[in-house]
């Protein structure tokens, strides 16, 4: 979709927004989602599937208007309290809110649940939240770290791990399962963590730096798929054909480099399936079920067939749920397929 | 240079800031009007005391903001300061106990930063934006440092109260920054630093040919936006009962857009207080009917640009008509 046919489509929905607020019976679901920025393919993908979520249970519920819009603070703090400030204001029935930082949220919880709003902490979890929405982000970096070592191939290998912002809580999660999942073999050095503060421009800094600055570098690891695409393109125009590369998200472009490419492992969440399960979860808090108070949201590792024998060769946890190409891809794009309105019916 | 030289209130240029003002009032006037149209809760107590205390922090560093650029000056590292010195504040008082003291580290915290600006700037005559993009780095590296890039929950009520509290929807904040307003308003029209500050815009060598002594007006005027960014990071730990390592994130670039919008010239010599409270009343009331509205992000931005990008023109259209 392009970015005008988005902003038709948003002043769309800001125009039924206008016209729908005054209502307030139990036929209307109304969910905001605030995220911390809006720069990344993933939060591209993340926003089509909250989108077109919205739009489906809208049309299957004849019962049920159901309406969404999404904000995005920029990276700023300030911003999003404020976004946050004026959404609890409008009243919602639920908010999603990826924080920049959980702690400085806890006042707003408060006022929002005051408010009988339904607060949602996205990726950081929060005690005082009604519900957070996790990613299992330590046993996700940790099974990057497992399908390295076993891909590695027993020999020495170095490999640069670009982490998110620091103290970011998701990020820190991904990193130290990254590691955990690293330390299980002796192979492997860690020759650099860098934070790339979840930004593709950084990322392809720390990429040309690395190449340059460690020449046997064998890999590198990121907490974001975001960081691939740079380092990917680094590589190439390096002539580092023989670099690995091993990312976290489930960004299609990503995915379709497993087949005959470097990228050896991926996490799925995809932006696609995180947007529609928002809605699904948001129902279902609608209808009164009782969600799990932390809902993990399932996030199978990706690899293609070939990888995946090769890891069971050398040892790869046969307990770990992995996902082909092929079958990622179809995940990864179609999210209606497990959380749209017939999942619920 | 006599005063009546340098004296905002006696230039030509008043003209054209008198028109400016017009023009966003106007502009503030049919942007709420707008929003209220399209949203009612626009006019709400709670909506109008969520905008005022959203662009407090704002008023301040964009009053420190004024100053310098009424030098011809530029800081970039106000937003990076708020971060340092709110750190600063914050470790000071979990290891004292003592507001008092959390509150005189945060301030000096952001004064010496600002007397490193001031000294590189006034002192060496090095290039503002270089000096100040220096900074910014070091700010946000020291606050991460100090911080262990993680956030600190605050729980002192004292230091809490300027930015938690609220009387009535008001937020507390708010009478601080008019009386902030007030007492820099003195000190820039009434002081002979004040007449300094716009001698030092005008015409830095011939200011110090007079005996200004600009460079030494330069180094405070720093440490006056340092000492503002560390009041802004008492109000922002207060509003979210923790200090912040990320806090303040870009919050120059709104300071610099607010001060430009309320008519205050790049170039220095020229501009207001009072145009600098307009352009940050403005830029609140944009923000605020936008997210109230709905409006989609990539409009948001295009929105302000545009207004921006107006304002701009319409200043360079005024003075091109004076010149002719």
């Amino acid at each position: 979709m392009t970015i005008l046919k988005k902003m038709t489509a948003t002043l769309a929905v800001a125009g039924g927004l206008m016209g729908t607020t005054a209502l307030a019976d139990e036929g209307t679901l109304d969910i905001v989602f605030i995220n911390d920025g809006h720069v990344a393919p993933y939060h591209v993908a993340w926003l089509s599937g909250f989108e077109d979520a919205i739009a489906a249970y809208d049309e299957a519920f004849s019962d049920l208007e159901v309406t969404g819009r999404w904000l995005s603070a920029e990276g700023s703090l300030e911003k999003m309290i404020q976004q946050a400030e004026v959404t609890i204001n409008e009243k919602p029935d639920v908010m999603f809110v990826n924080a920049i930082n959980v702690d400085a949220f806890e006042p707003l919880v408060a006022k929002a649940q005051a408010e009988g709003i339904t607060w949602i902490a996205v990726h950081s979890p929060m005690e005082s939240a009604d519900y957070s929405f996790t990613l299992g982000d330590v046993t996700n970096g940790r099974n990057q770290g497992l399908a390295m070592c076993a891909l590695s191939g027993g020999e020495p290998f170095q490999v640069g791990v670009m982490l998110g912002q620091a103290g970011n809580p998701s990020g820190e999660a991904r990193r130290q399962g990254i590691l955990e999942g690293i330390s299980s073999c002796d192979n492997i050095e860690v020759v650099a963590e860098q934070p790339a503060d979840w930004d593709t421009v950084k990322a392809q800094s720390i990429a040309e730096n690395w190449l340059t600055q460690f020449p046997d570098l064998d890999a590198i690891s990121g907490v974001t798929d975001g960081y691939m695409y740079p380092a990917i393109a680094v590589a190439q125009n390096s002539g580092r054909d023989d670099l690995q590369f091993y990312g976290y998200d489930g960004d299609v472009p990503i995915i379709q480099q497993m087949e005959g490419g470097n990228v050896m492992a991926d996490i799925l969440l995809s932006g696609t399936r995180e947007g529609w399960n928002f809605v699904q979860m948001a129902y279902r808090i609608h209808k009164g079920e009782e969600l799990d108070k932390v809902y993990d949201f399932f996030t199978p590792l990706v690899l293609s067939e070939a990888n995946h024998e090769k890891a069971l060769a050398n040892g790869f946890p046969e307990d770990i749920e992995v996902f082909y190409v092929d079958r990622a891809l179809e995940v990864a794009t179609k999210g209606y397929l497990e959380f749209g309105p017939d999942s619920v019916q | 240079m006599s005063d009546a030289a340098v004296s905002p209130r006696r230039t030509f240029a008043l003209d054209g800031l008198m028109l400016r003002y017009a023009v966003l009032v106007g502009l503030i006037v049919i942007a709420s009007v707008g929003f209220s149209l399209a949203n009612s809760n626009f006019y709400s107590i709670t909506n109008v005391g969520i905008l005022l205390r959203s662009i407090s922090v704002l008023f301040l560093v964009s009053m420190g903001m004024t100053f310098i650029m009424l030098t011809g000056g530029i800081d970039l590292s106000v937003g990076s300061n708020v971060a340092f010195s709110g750190g600063v504040g914050v470790v000071a008082l979990t290891t004292t106990g003592s507001a008092t003291i959390g509150f005189i580290c945060a301030l000096l915290a952001g004064m010496a930063i600002g007397w490193v600006n001031g000294v590189f700037i006034g002192r060496l005559r090095l290039s503002a934006f270089m000096v100040t993009l220096a900074t910014f780095a070091l700010a946000r590296g020291l606050a991460l440092v100090i911080y262990d890039a993680d956030s600190i929950n605050v729980d002192n009520a004292a230091f809490l109260w300027l930015g938690g509290t609220s009387w009535n929807n008001l937020p507390v904040v708010i009478p601080f920054v008019a009386l902030m307003f007030i007492a820099l308003s003195v000190l820039l029209y009434r002081t002979t630093f004040g007449r300094n500050v716009y001698a030092a815009g005008s015409n830095f060598n011939t200011a110090f040919v007079l005996g200004r002594r600009p460079e030494r007006s330069v180094v405070w005027i720093y440490v006056l936006s340092g000492a503002l960014a560390g009041l802004s990071a008492i109000v922002t730990v207060g509003r979210v009962s923790s200090g912040q390592p990320w806090a303040g994130l870009f919050l120059e670039f709104d300071a610099i857009t607010a001060v430009i919008l309320g008519g205050t010239a790049l170039s220095g010599g020229r501009g207001r207080l009072l145009g600098t409270i307009l352009g940050v009343l403005l830029y609140g009331i944009i923000i605020n009917g936008l997210v109230l509205t709905g409006t989609n992000p990539y409009l948001q931005s295009l929105i302000k640009g545009m207004i921006l990008l107006g304002v701009v023109l319409l200043d360079t259209y005024t003075q091109r008509g004076k010149s002719v």
